[in-house]
């Protein structure tokens, strides 16, 4: 009993000092830091690097690395992102730090892990761990002291912090009313920035007590990366108390996995023979989406608060200035000339290449789901990868009937399409609880069940197969055959310019029209009487559709499913940022995005000199887009110095420059969670900023040539809420009608 | 038509709501009679908007009920009143930044109109007009004078245009009984007769009741049968525009707030 109990007093400790750092950055700026555990994780390897691979004292580089560097990391990050986001749309919020959530791990191993990955457990006290004291019989040794004590501090301090200080005072005014607080004089950019050293203080210490006790591969901090978002949706992301109630509930409940009473009692009894070791060993990491969906449940009656809290994040949406039909011929012509190079692209690239674009075509599908969900609904979902996950597997036991011997056996392309129909109820279901409750719930409650779709029913004996996953074969229909590669692959081209036509139907319909007045304002659409939630269900419903499809028919063109390693729920993190990269309101972006996730990769194994040839791009698109003259000289002057050194110094010979060739793997999902951040700055992507560029550039020339300014282009004086700022300032002279 | 012969079309009655300690409105009482103009005036505070959000389903009240058309709609969502019959306008422009216009219209038509079809949506049929939706669209659009923008996107009007857009809007969904929040701000003396001209023609020639919040004194006590005042959140005078214009404490509320 004891040793369970402390067991999970230990978990709740860690996960409580990161928790509560989570909801104190919340309420005092109401960004939601999906980066939270990165962060936790990024100050972990650095303690690690000064404390191993410099030889400094421990406990020195702890307290260095916590009290110094943590807060000034938290500064900065503050100054650089969160400070932009508190104003920008609910969207834009949400994806900017999940962005960073994807690249700062990537960073941080690039700076601080090289080549081989760590696997001592070095931490602040003695190593290996000195057993401390006993209680009740059951040791508790340095590490876990250490944890427990920590965590008692930072509750107690917190709590005497918030009720007793004016800088407690002053959240807790942010807290109930931002604008209230801004009006009656208090500095709130004062306010937050220290809540986000502070906040970001929490997750260094979380991170560099929980290293020693899993390690320090990023694999070990996913639990607490799960546990502390779902204390924060128990939490309601306010409240301090019940987010230390939720992260007990959960150390506790996943420390007593193991025991007899629960393992050998119950799970045993309920769980399928064949499943039940798998299932049991990746059940404490399912454990608090398990509460957090309970909890979910259970606040689903506080619709209410819906309309309340959002009608000031919708005030200050910043609407994109293009009205959506002037471009329609733009919009085709990028998509067309892609398609025209996807099509072309077998003939010399037979082979292996031709395997990995068809692999990205299948996926593009999948990130047409985002143009759909997140592009149309504004709405963000992390369990798209989940749908993709299980229309796969459906696909795969509908096709070959194997272990699921009651369903019909069907046509390979019949079965990718059934199983996609089949996801569609899930995806109505996951959506229907949070889409009242507002965006911040939906995106946890798809988190929720990409992690529980992955750890339970990917890992289940009948899918997984031991690894092996399920074979998928190649389908023949109209008897066309598609087993061989390049058949199969224009079967891909044909499908997704099918989809892609679903995707622009749904924009131009009705649905599409509501979705957009509701990105806009939802209290406008509302009184006229449109539904705003069942227009986001059709969405959500369609996006599941096509992510399930995309995902049967990646596993098709594999030959196997095995969506536990294909579909798992934190690459479909880097599936959001990838696609909000490229941007998820064009079908273009959704290519881009598809082709890239399956290119990068390759390419920057095989080309080193790629990320030469890339640097260089950035650097010239810098000097180009950017104004500012200093920043532009800077970058021409980084491009040559940056190139000659490549040729002089380096011989091309990359290999043996010691960053670059350990961080190659790092590289891709650095880019994207970056880009995915720079979202803060233009939240409609890539696509987007260049097409807008070249038809602005397109419109220039043509008022040059008839000296006629352009409709529309001439500055009219007032309503203008097309750049952040305005959006700020008519959002500052709103009258604030609801609380 | 359902309505309840003589009872009024919207009514609220005994309304109270409080936010924090700042209680907004007590004890309100308002009604609507079927085709009457209800001018709504108060000083800056006095509890109008709040009033709108009680009454359009985004506030709900302490205490007090709604009712459109003799139904009690106090629980009911905003969607559910306007399928009622109820539309109205916002203070602070809720404009789609992202459509046109025209589009602002042919959403609010058919959010009145057309019963949602995905597979029309999906098969790209769903996005032709409806029988009569470009006609009643062009009518609503010349009405107010905004065929001109009618293809602009809403995100750049200028500010007087954009209240006029949502005027549209909330005509164009056919209410039965329109409610304005300080429908005439921002707009110069011509745009407001235009605009006092089309809320005319829309009540004399559908017979749509008005529920009109002005600051505009002359405007509101011109155009509408009935006025209620409100301050600090109660009622302080009812009756037609003569009876108004002496009462005694309309006009110490008034020069209370513009000394
Ligand atoms: N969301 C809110 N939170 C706090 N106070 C509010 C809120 N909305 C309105 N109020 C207050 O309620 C009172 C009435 O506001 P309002 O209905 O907008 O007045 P009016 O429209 O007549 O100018 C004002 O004192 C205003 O500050
Ligand atoms: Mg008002």
């Amino acid at each position: 009993m004891w040793p369970y109990v402390i067991g999970g007093l230990v978990l709740a400790g860690v996960y409580s000092i990161a928790t509560l750092g989570l909801i104190l950055t919340y309420t005092s700026s109401r960004v939601f830091n999906f980066a939270h555990g990165a962060i936790a994780f990024f100050l972990a390897i650095f303690f690690h690097w000064l404390a191993v691979d410099h030889g400094w004292n421990p406990k020195l580089a702890g307290a260095f690395v916590v009290l110094v560097c943590a807060p000034l990391f938290g500064l900065f990050l503050w100054w650089a992102l969160f400070r932009r986001l508190t104003h920008a749309t609910s969207t834009i919020r949400l994806v900017s730090t999940i962005g960073l959530w994807v690249a700062l791990p990537a960073i941080g191993r690039i700076l601080f892990v090289g080549r081989e990955e760590i696997f001592d457990r070095t931490g602040v006290g003695p190593t290996p761990a000195a057993s401390w004291i006993r209680v009740a019989g059951t040791v508790i040794d340095s590490d876990e002291f250490l944890v427990l004590l920590v965590s008692v501090v930072v509750a107690v301090s917190m709590t005497v912090v918030l009720r007793y200080t004016p800088y407690g005072l002053q959240v807790r005014a942010t807290v109930d009313s931002p604008r209230q607080a801004g009006i009656s004089g208090i500095n709130t950019n004062i306010v937050s920035a220290g809540s986000w050293m502070i906040g970001t203080t929490l997750a260094g210490a979380a991170g560099v007590l929980l290293a020693p006790l899993k390690g320090y591969q990023e694999l070990n901090f996913t639990p607490l990366v799960l546990a502390m978002f779902a204390a924060a949706v128990i939490a309601r992301f306010h409240s301090l108390v019940m987010g230390v109630v939720g992260c007990v509930l959960i150390g506790m409940t996943q420390s007593f996995i193991p025991s007899k009473w629960v393992r050998d009692d119950f799970l045993y009894r309920i769980l399928p023979d064949q499943s039940q070791d798998v299932l049991i060993s990746k059940l404490p990491d399912s454990v608090p989406f398990i509460l957090l969906l309970i909890f979910l449940l259970c606040y689903r009656g506080l619709d209410r608060e819906r309309f309340a809290v959002d009608t000031r994040a919708v005030a200050s949406e910043a609407p994109p200035p293009t009205a959506r039909d002037s471009d329609g011929w733009l919009r085709l012509r990028t998509p067309a000339i892609l398609i025209l190079i996807v099509l072309l692209a077998p003939v010399p690239l037979a082979g292996r290449w031709e395997a990995i674009i068809a692999k990205g075509l299948a996926v593009g599908i999948a990130f047409l789901s985002y143009t759909i969900v997140a592009g149309e609904g504004g709405m963000v979902s992390l369990c798209q990868v989940a749908f993709a996950g299980v229309g796969g597997a459906m696909t795969a036991q509908l096709a070959t009937n194997d272990s699921w011997t009651w369903l019909p056996k069907v046509n390979g392309l019949l079965a990718i399409f059934l199983a996609a129909l089949i996801v569609v109820p899930f995806g109505l279901l996951v959506a229907l609880p949070s889409l009242r409750l507002g965006e911040l719930y939906l995106a946890m409650a798809t988190l929720a069940f990409a992690v529980l779709t992955q750890n339970l029913f990917f890992q289940s004996a009948s899918i997984n197969n031991f690894d092996g996953g399920v074979k998928v074969p190649r389908p023949e229909v109209f008897g066309i055959d598609f087993e061989g590669d390049t058949p199969f692959y224009y079967l891909l081209v044909v499908l997704f310019v099918l989809a892609a036509i679903l995707v622009m139907n749904v924009k131009r319909s009705t649905t599409g029209l509501n979705l957009a007045a509701t990105r806009s304002s939802e209290i406008a659409t509302a009184t006229l009487g449109i539904s705003v939630v069942r227009n986001r269900l059709i969405a959500f419903g369609v996006s599941s559709f096509l992510a399930a499809f995309a995902g049967g028919l990646s596993v098709t063109y594999v030959g196997i499913a095995l969506p536990a390693r294909e579909f798992d729920a934190l690459i479909g993190v880097v599936w959001l940022a990838i696609a909000v990269t490229w941007g998820v309101r064009s079908v273009a972006g959704a290519l881009l995005a598809g082709l890239s996730f399956a290119l990068f990769p390759q390419i920057f194994a095989e080309f080193e000199w790629f990320i030469l040839v890339l640097f260089g791009l950035i650097m010239l698109g810098i000097r180009s887009n950017v104004r500012r003259v200093v920043v532009q000289r800077v970058a021409l002057a980084a491009w040559a110095v940056f190139w000659l050194g490549a040729f002089l110094v380096w011989n091309g010979n990359l290999d043996e420059v010691p960053l670059i060739a350990d961080s190659i793997r790092e590289i891709p999902t650095t880019l994207f969670g970056l880009g995915a951040i720079g979202l803060a700055k233009e939240p409609r992507g890539i696509v987007y900023d260049v097409s807008h560029r070249s038809r602005a550039r397109r419109a220039e020339r043509a008022a040059r040539r008839s000296a006629d300014p352009p409709p529309g282009t001439t500055g009219s004086p007032g309503l203008d809420l097309t750049t952040p700022e305005a959006a700020q300032r008519a959002q500052d002279e709103r009258e604030v009608m609801l609380p | 038509m359902s309505e309840v012969a003589g009872g009024p079309l919207l009514e609220a009655r005994g309304v109270t709501v409080a936010f924090g300690g700042l209680v907004a409105l007590s004890d309100v009482s308002l009604s609507v009679p079927p085709a009457t103009i209800v001018g709504l005036m108060g000083p800056n505070g006095a509890g109008k908007t709040t009033l709108f959000g009680v009454m359009s389903g985004l506030l709900r009240p302490r205490t007090g009920t709604v009712s459109i058309d003799g139904h009690d709609v106090t629980r009911a969502s905003p969607q559910a009143r306007a399928k009622r019959g109820l539309a109205r306008t916002f203070q602070r422009l809720e404009l789609f930044g992202e459509l046109t216009v025209r589009e602002h219209l042919v959403v609010a038509h058919r959010a009145r109109h057309r019963r949602l079809n995905l597979a029309l949506d999906l098969l790209g049929l769903g996005a032709r007009p409806g029988p009569g939706e470009d006609d009643r669209v062009d009518a609503v659009l010349s009405d107010l004078g905004l065929e001109s923008v009618a293809s602009r996107s809403a995100a750049a009007l200028p500010l007087g245009t954009g209240r006029l857009v949502e005027v549209a809007r909330a005509m164009a969904s056919e209410p039965k009984v329109l409610l304005l929040d300080e429908p005439s701000s921002g707009l110069d003396t011509r745009e407001t007769e235009q605009l006092g001209e089309a809320l005319r023609r829309l009540h004399a020639g559908q017979g749509v009741s008005l529920l009109v919040v002005e600051h505009n004194v002359e405007f509101v006590l011109s155009l509408a049968q009935q006025v209620t005042v409100l301050d600090f959140g109660r009622v302080i005078a009812e009756g037609t525009p003569t009876e108004i214009r002496g009462n005694h404490a309309v006009q110490a509320a008034y020069l209370g707030v513009s000394a």
